[in-house]
């Protein structure tokens, strides 16, 4: 075998070193966290109260998410292709419409002129309060775990789903013991990023529940009032609870797709 | 018995074969690839739904309406093992055991003695090679003792020591078990092991039905002979 040159050496080491390079510019905004900005302010920050307000909320919506998103999704996993086509592109309109513009839609959509007054006889608000919190963190999110799960229960081969019935198993049993297991972390992936996105949410979540004030919300209010040192306690609990999750769903699934392939 | 007729429409032509199997008999679907055979046999499985026609199997009707997969007792072998990855060989052979009976488990033991799957019944499936895979899946199939086993080209792509054994021990099977057997291949040498008579198909139509000394004497179409022909 002829050896490799000189030449490949070098194209291979400045592949290496642009590859590098990039890594550093994407990961350069985290810098800002050592970045002086005086004394950080824990006490007074809301920190802990926003990160309550986030996580418990967050995780309520994630419930809703799953029971409503999970369902829809192994329905237009299954359909025939131009069906699937059509939800796919329903789903798409709650992913890809502005935050902005769905936050104020949605306090439209369920204010007074909407289903507000109907809300209103079960003495249900969706201004300010916890169930619009809620609400809009669902409907920013579910979109992202419904794709996600299609994905993932794409990566299902239907042959042994048949096969699973065939052998006596009901469609649900065949989905605990054989879809379920195969495509799991396909759906963590898909939770994940419904996680983060639901989590992190400003733009919808500040027009319909500015009040009770999650971390993104406190963040900004923070920034306003007292400016960065107030911020910065947010923010490192921001990416704590942010960040970890889909990180690891993501590296685990990339893993297990290297490892089969 | 097995009594179907199935109707289906395909791209080039349209599919109408009745078969009928007796009870505890093995017949053959013969044909050249992509004759219709393998539809015909998903069919009858209910992994495909025919356009139209019906399916019986010993006095039941699983087509129409097209009966739920999970309440047919058949069992039914295509040329992937279609393993359960996540699960252990033990785990995928017990998995359509609906009870740890006993008489189950002496059952398994057997056939795990048979197809000689001792030295990976502990691991995990997706570590098993395609040769032991195809073992494992006929163990998988006839571990629930289906009524009706359908077998579509079960055998392809395994070496020829592998082949033999397989269809020596499958062929026991059948008479000893009597389940009813239906058996698609494109080979006659891996059929004529396995079944008395077949059905012959030609673009999805039944062109010949007989026991394989009169095919071999009187094939009815040019094809068929060529088929039938040593190489």
């Amino acid at each position: 075998m002829r050896p490799l040159g000189l030449s490949h050496f070098l194209k291979r080491n400045l592949a290496r070193a642009g590859a590098l390079l990039f890594g550093i510019v994407v990961l350069y905004p985290l810098v800002g966290l050592i970045v002086p900005v005086g004394s950080w302010r824990w006490e007074g920050s809301g920190a802990f109260d926003a990160a309550r307000v986030s996580i418990g909320l967050t995780a309520i919506a994630m419930v809703v998410v799953v029971a409503l998103g999970t369902p829809m999704a192994l329905y237009a996993a299954r359909c025939s292709a131009r069906e699937r086509l059509a939800w796919q592109a329903v789903l798409l309109v709650s992913v890809l419409l502005p935050p902005l513009a769905l936050g104020i839609l949605i306090s439209l959509a369920f204010g007074q002129h909407g289903l507000g007054l109907f809300l209103e006889q079960f003495g249900l608000s969706m201004t300010n309060t916890p169930l619009a919190f809620v609400i809009t963190q669902v409907y920013v999110s579910i979109g992202y775990y419904v794709l996600g799960a299609i994905a993932a229960l794409d990566s299902v081969p239907r042959p042994l789903e048949l096969q699973a019935a065939l052998l006596g198993h009901t469609p649900w049993s065949v989905f605990w013991r054989i879809t379920f297991p195969i495509a799991r972390l396909g759906f963590a992936v898909a939770l994940s990023l419904a996680w983060v996105r639901a989590l992190t949410e400003f733009g919808a979540v500040v027009i319909t529940a500015y009040y009770p004030a999650g971390l993104p919300v406190a963040i900004w209010t923070n920034l306003e009032n007292f400016g960065l040192p107030a911020v910065m306690p947010l923010l490192i609990v921001f990416l704590i609870t942010a960040l970890p999750l889909p990180w690891l769903a993501h590296l685990l699934a990339q893993r297990r797709s290297t490892q089969r392939a | 018995m097995l009594d179907a007729l199935i109707v289906k429409q395909r791209a080039r032509f349209r599919i109408e074969c009745n078969v009928v199997v007796p009870s505890g008999e093995a017949c053959g679907l013969f044909g050249a690839s992509g004759a219709g055979k393998s539809t015909t046999l998903a069919c009858i499985a209910g992994t495909e739904a025919p356009d139209d026609g019906y399916v019986r199997l010993g006095g039941e009707t699983l087509f129409p309406p097209q009966r739920p997969l999970h309440e047919r007792s058949i069992g039914y072998l295509t040329q992937d093992a279609n393993m359960f990855p996540h699960l252990r060989v033990s785990d995928n052979v017990r998995f359509g055991l609906t009870n740890g009976a006993r008489d189950n488990e002496a059952w398994v033991a057997q056939l795990r003695e048979r197809l000689a799957l001792e030295s990976i019944w502990n691991q995990p499936a997706h570590a098993i090679s395609g040769g032991q895979a195809r073992r494992v899946a006929l163990a998988r199939m006839l571990a629930r003792k289906p009524a009706l086993v359908l077998l579509d080209e079960p055998f392809s792509g395994l070496d020829r020591h592998l082949v033999r054994e397989l269809l020596t021990t499958l062929a026991d099977w059948q008479r000893e078990l009597r389940f009813t057997m239906l058996v698609v291949d494109h080979e006659a040498e891996i059929l004529e092991r396995l079944c008395d008579r077949a059905i012959v198909l030609e673009e999805g139509q039944v062109v010949q039905d007989a026991r394989w000394d009169i095919l071999h004497a009187t094939p009815a179409t040019p094809l068929l002979a060529q088929l039938l022909a040593p190489l």
